[in-house]
């Protein structure tokens, strides 16, 4: 009887759990508060933080906390630990750096202990600082669980503490901490700990500009967590992202850098080593920072003769398609599988099969000023194919942000580049045409394709209207070239690359349809995509094992030279696995985000020193550590 | 009996229905998802964006909406009768957010009439009732979850199959052997062993082995070159290797070759085991061994032997029919950590990164599967107990 009855309040929860989930709340519901006190209620992340709105305390955080310990707590195999330090939101070795700021304070805690004295924070018989009114001067600080900035925040935690700063950590699950209405996305800390993940080009629009600071208002959008209004750089960062001319995009960049330095919102902490380790048998290996290592393994042979190269990795790709996948474990694969249209060593690009990068000074292509007035299509300030109304905020041809009036002309840039690639044949043995490259915009422009990104295709046309993009990119009859018209108003950095993927337009599937047949939503679910594309790189997929290995042979149609004929991809699931592997003599290369720079790079070095089996690099990364400071309160 | 077997299969799909909606709703709930790297990426996402990839994983339908289409592949669109639409312009999601400026609430509703274009049929499974778990999202994105799942079940079968025979046949008789002879020298060491055994997390005996085997095996084989290397991980080698000066070349593939690398993950599963099971064995042995018919048998003449393995055995074991039962479940959900350290290619391996990279179809999947082996194996439990012990009638 009791049991009935549990089943039965069970099945009743169940059924108003169902129920209140699937009520929609009312379009344009209003607050559930009365109408004064709603008026009265003040934006949360708009009232300045009572403490770090102070720039003397942000500069004493800056000035207590030494980088060079805490990277000695996390590496301490790194002999030159200082290469990691930081002093901007770009490392050294970048081209858009234009350092040393030394605005920002480097570690020196009698200087971080004057300023808090100065702004009040006097310290007194206890360890931590008080103000007049007794309060302390305590500070949240949330950041990932994970071992790793567990072990150098408490470095920091120590020597904030030596300043008479308390901090109160959060070491929350990753989930929670990047969800997409948790932690970060919501602002939800004072101090915060993360990574971004450097590129060969700089961005940080979305970083640094005012209009992306994330609020309620704007539905959260923007990924400028500080709140960091300053006005020069927003005008910097928003000029440095729409320019093509890169000396103006240095001195833009710089003007940001300088900003960033005097403000002190965020703390860069240092750039994370990576480390990457191979067998001495195996030889060709490139380790960069911006590229990944497989980019070359055409070049890749083992000294023994051996005919196959064997590379670990503890994640397996999701996906053979690099439209819809962003793992790194993919690209991996990918740049051997499939095959390179530019690469991007040293934090620049180099055109492979693109047939010379399609930049301004090379001729191919063009920025011309055109006029705009309402109704035409253009590329707003956010990034979005729009059509030119009153409101709509555009970058002018001077490169100022004009917020459109309903009635004039505006004058913007426009440019338009042609692209063309060297010839080529697929690993069936046919050869790429100008169709390939037709699908290629087709399919990655198509919403239903699952792509993870449309926002090349915006600043060409609206992905939503069927044929607009298509209609904006003209393809050579005679050879693999294609012209692309962007909207008025993009100035993409990048714009010199080639956009698309390509793909087999000609290829017959096994159920019989022709590729170029098939509807875009379909395709992810394709064997021919998703798990044996046909490559134009060095090498193709013969066979993927799911859960063990992709195994790679050469591709007998590849134009240039591959030295060794077959690569097996296997996957060890685990750090430590993975190294007892390559010690073993089973797998001959490791990539960092394998190897990673934990504990294990200790293994690695002790047993390159002692059976000289193993050879390794040990490099500052893209990624760099920061912490954000958040200047308002909820 | 019969009236017994129809209350039990009730209960169980009441069971299983309550699971597969609570993890459901868990899933649901949990911070996190598919969507949590977006954050990290150092680009503008428009709203318009962020819609786009959150239906690419059904985000914007209404939870139980998914769960209904999840488990019964419904809805798919609007109510078709004689080519008329019904309930085309009732909402079933929120395609994307209004912003409290705008309101707040859903400023873009899916309907069921936008269902076959947001969520096209190809993308949507039939139902996991009728034998369709759908599409991976995350860890193979667009490929049946099924394939999955049957690409690494035999390798579990084969890892738990294998790891189950041997700890039977070694925990069974040590069991026996140590309740028998209670306070011996062989009691005291065997009891303290296994529980060590019983109290060391799985990894490290994991690590043990991969460290005496692997990283230091070939330092161990300049001391005594007989010392075997054992293959760290995976199912089978890709190339020829050596294990010891009495087994030079190993080919990849061969059977020899998938044996050594079954070697060292039956190892730590079995040590496991046996660990727990002779311990529980021999407990169940001496409370058995103090029983009046077990007196009386000996008071009867029998030789001792007898009254070991026919009276005395065969009734310990019965409360173990339990244990055994239990293990059917993890022939499908395998040994996620020994499978992770190990790089064994298997269920439990593939449901952590199911959890970890959110794929929640995959997961609840797994979870579903799991669930019905586990509820079937405790009524088989019962039923077997019924038979092997005649006191117990079920009415």
């Amino acid at each position: 009887m009791q049991t009935k009855k549990i089943f039965l309040w069970t099945l009743l929860v169940m059924l108003a759990l169902f129920a209140t989930a699937c009520v929609p709340a009312a379009p344009g519901a209003l607050p559930a508060a009365g109408g004064e006190a709603s008026s009265a209620e003040v934006e949360e992340y708009t009232t300045p933080h009572p403490i770090l709105s102070d720039l003397r305390v942000r500069q004493a955080l800056a000035y207590c906390i030494d980088r060079d310990a805490l990277i000695a707590s996390v590496y301490p195999y790194v002999e030159d630990g200082a290469a990691l330090r930081m002093d901007s939101f770009l490392p050294q070795t970048h081209w858009a750096y234009n350092g040393p700021y030394s605005d920002l304070p480097q570690y020196d805690p009698e200087a971080g202990k004057a300023l808090l004295e100065e702004a009040g924070w006097a310290a007194g018989d206890g360890p931590v600082r008080a103000n007049a009114d007794g309060e302390l001067l305590v500070l949240k600080f949330a950041t990932t669980s994970a071992q790793f900035r567990q072990t150098w925040s408490a470095v920091m935690i120590q020597n904030l503490a030596d300043c008479g700063i308390q901090i109160i950590p959060t070491y929350a699950p990753a989930s929670w901490w990047f969800g997409d209405t948790t932690g970060l996305a919501r602002r939800d800390f004072e101090l915060g700990a993360f990574a971004w993940v450097g590129q060969a080009d700089p961005a940080g629009q979305t970083l640094y500009a005012c209009d992306q600071i994330p609020l309620p208002s704007n539905n959260w959008e923007g990924q400028n967590y500080m709140g960091w209004c300053n006005e020069t750089a927003s005008r910097a960062i928003v000029a440095a992202n729409n320019t093509l001319v890169r000396e103006e995009r240095i001195a833009n960049y710089d003007i940001v850098q300088q900003e960033f330095a005097k403000d002190v919102v965020s703390i860069p902490v240092f750039q994370r080593a990576e480390a990457e380790a191979w067998s001495t048998n195996l030889t060709g290996v490139i380790p960069d920072a911006t590229e990944y290592a497989t980019t070359n393994i055409q070049e890749w042979a083992l000294a023994d003769g051996g005919d196959t190269i064997v590379v670990g990795m503890t994640q397996e790709p999701d996906s053979m398609w690099a439209l819809v996948s962003s793992m790194a474990a993919q690209r991996l694969v990918d740049r051997a599988a499939k095959g390179v249209i530019t690469s991007q060593y040293n934090y620049d690009f180099q055109p492979v099969l693109q047939d010379g990068l399609s930049t301004l000074e090379s001729g191919l292509a063009t920025n011309e000023v055109v006029e705009v007035t309402a109704g035409d299509q253009v590329y707003d300030i956010g990034g979005q194919a729009v059509t030119l109304e009153e409101g709509v905020e555009v970058v002018d041809a001077e490169g100022n942000p004009v917020v459109y009036d309903g009635t004039s002309t505006v004058s913007m840039n426009k440019l338009t580049a042609t692209y063309k690639l060297l010839p080529f044949t697929w690993s069936d043995g046919t050869e790429g045409t100008v169709a390939d490259m037709e699908l290629g915009a087709q399919i990655d422009c198509d919403p239903l394709s699952g792509a993870t990104s449309l926002s090349g295709c915006q600043s060409i046309g609206n992905p939503e209207v069927e044929g607009d993009i298509m209609s904006k990119i003209s393809f050579s009859d005679s050879a693999l070239e294609m012209t692309v018209s962007y909207l008025p108003g993009f100035q993409g950095p990048t714009y010199f690359l080639y956009p698309f993927n390509l793909y087999p337009s000609q290829q017959v599937l096994s159920d019989g349809r022709v590729l170029a047949d098939v509807p875009a939503e379909e395709w992810v679910t394709l064997p021919e995509i998703a798990e044996r594309p046909l490559s134009f790189g060095p090498y193709f997929v013969k066979e993927w094992n799911k859960g063990q290995s992709l195994v790679l042979e050469a591709n007998p149609y590849y134009a240039g030279e591959v030295a060794t004929p077959n690569v097996i991809f296997v996957f060890v699931a685990d750090t430590n696995q993975a190294v007892a592997q390559l010690l073993n003599g089973d797998v001959d290369y490791l990539d960092d985000s394998t190897l990673g720079a934990g504990a294990e790079v200790q293994t690695v070095i002790d047993a390159a020193a002692s059976t000289g089996a193993v050879d390794y690099e040990i490099s500052a990364s893209a990624t760099w550590e920061h912490i954000d400071i958040n200047m308002f309160t909820k | 009996m019969t009236a017994y077997l129809i209350r039990r299969l009730v209960q169980m799909l009441i069971v299983v229905f309550g699971v597969s909606i609570f993890m459901f709703f868990l899933f649901n709930i949990a911070p996190g998802g598919p969507l949590t790297g977006l954050q990290q990426q150092q680009r503008r996402i428009s709203p318009e964006e962020l819609a786009r990839i959150r239906a690419q994983y059904e985000l914007d339908l209404y939870w139980p909406i998914r769960y209904t289409r999840w488990l019964v592949g419904w809805p798919q669109g609007p109510l078709v009768i004689d080519g008329q639409e019904w309930f085309a312009n009732v909402p079933v999601g929120c395609y994307m957010e209004a912003t409290p400026e705008q309101g707040g609430g859903c400023f873009n509703y899916v309907y069921l009439s936008e269902m076959p274009k947001i969520h096209p049929p190809i993308k949507s499974s039939r139902g996991i009732l009728f034998g369709d778990f759908g599409q991976s999202t995350v860890v193979q994105a667009g490929r049946p979850v099924w394939d999955l799942l049957t690409s690494r079940l035999w390798a579990t079968v084969e890892l738990q199959v294998i790891s189950l025979v041997l700890s039977l046949a070694i925990a069974v008789p040590l069991g026996i052997y140590s309740a028998v002879h209670q306070y011996s020298k062989f009691d005291y060491v065997f009891t303290t062993t296994a529980f060590v055994g019983s109290s060391m997390p799985t990894f490290f005996f994991a690590l043990l082995f991969i460290l005496g085997f692997t990283i230091l095996g070939g330092r161990l084989q300049e001391l005594w070159p007989w010392w075997p290397t054992l293959p760290p991980g995976l199912r089978e080698a890709v190339r020829p290797y050596d294990v010891a000066n009495w087994l030079n070349r190993v080919d990849p593939g061969s059977a020899l070759d998938r044996f050594l690398h079954l070697l060292m993950p039956v190892g730590v599963l079995t040590i496991v085991s046996v660990a727990s099971w002779s311990r529980f064995l021999r407990s169940s042995m001496l409370e058995v061994l103090r029983q009046d018919y077990v007196r009386t048998a000996r008071a009867k003449g029998l030789i001792e032997r007898v009254v070991i393995n026919k009276h005395a055995l065969r009734n310990a074991l019965i409360p173990f029919i339990t244990i055994i039962v239990l293990q059917i479940p993890l022939f499908f959900a395998g040994a996620i950590v020994t499978e992770t350290v190990f790089a064994w290619p298997g269920m439990g391996r593939l449901y952590f990164d199911a959890l970890s990279r959110s794929d929640y179809n995959v997961a609840l999947a797994f979870i579903y599967v799991t669930t019905i082996l586990t509820v079937a194996a405790t009524l088989l439990g019962d039923i077997l107990y019924s038979i092997v012990d005649p006191r117990i009638r079920y009415s």
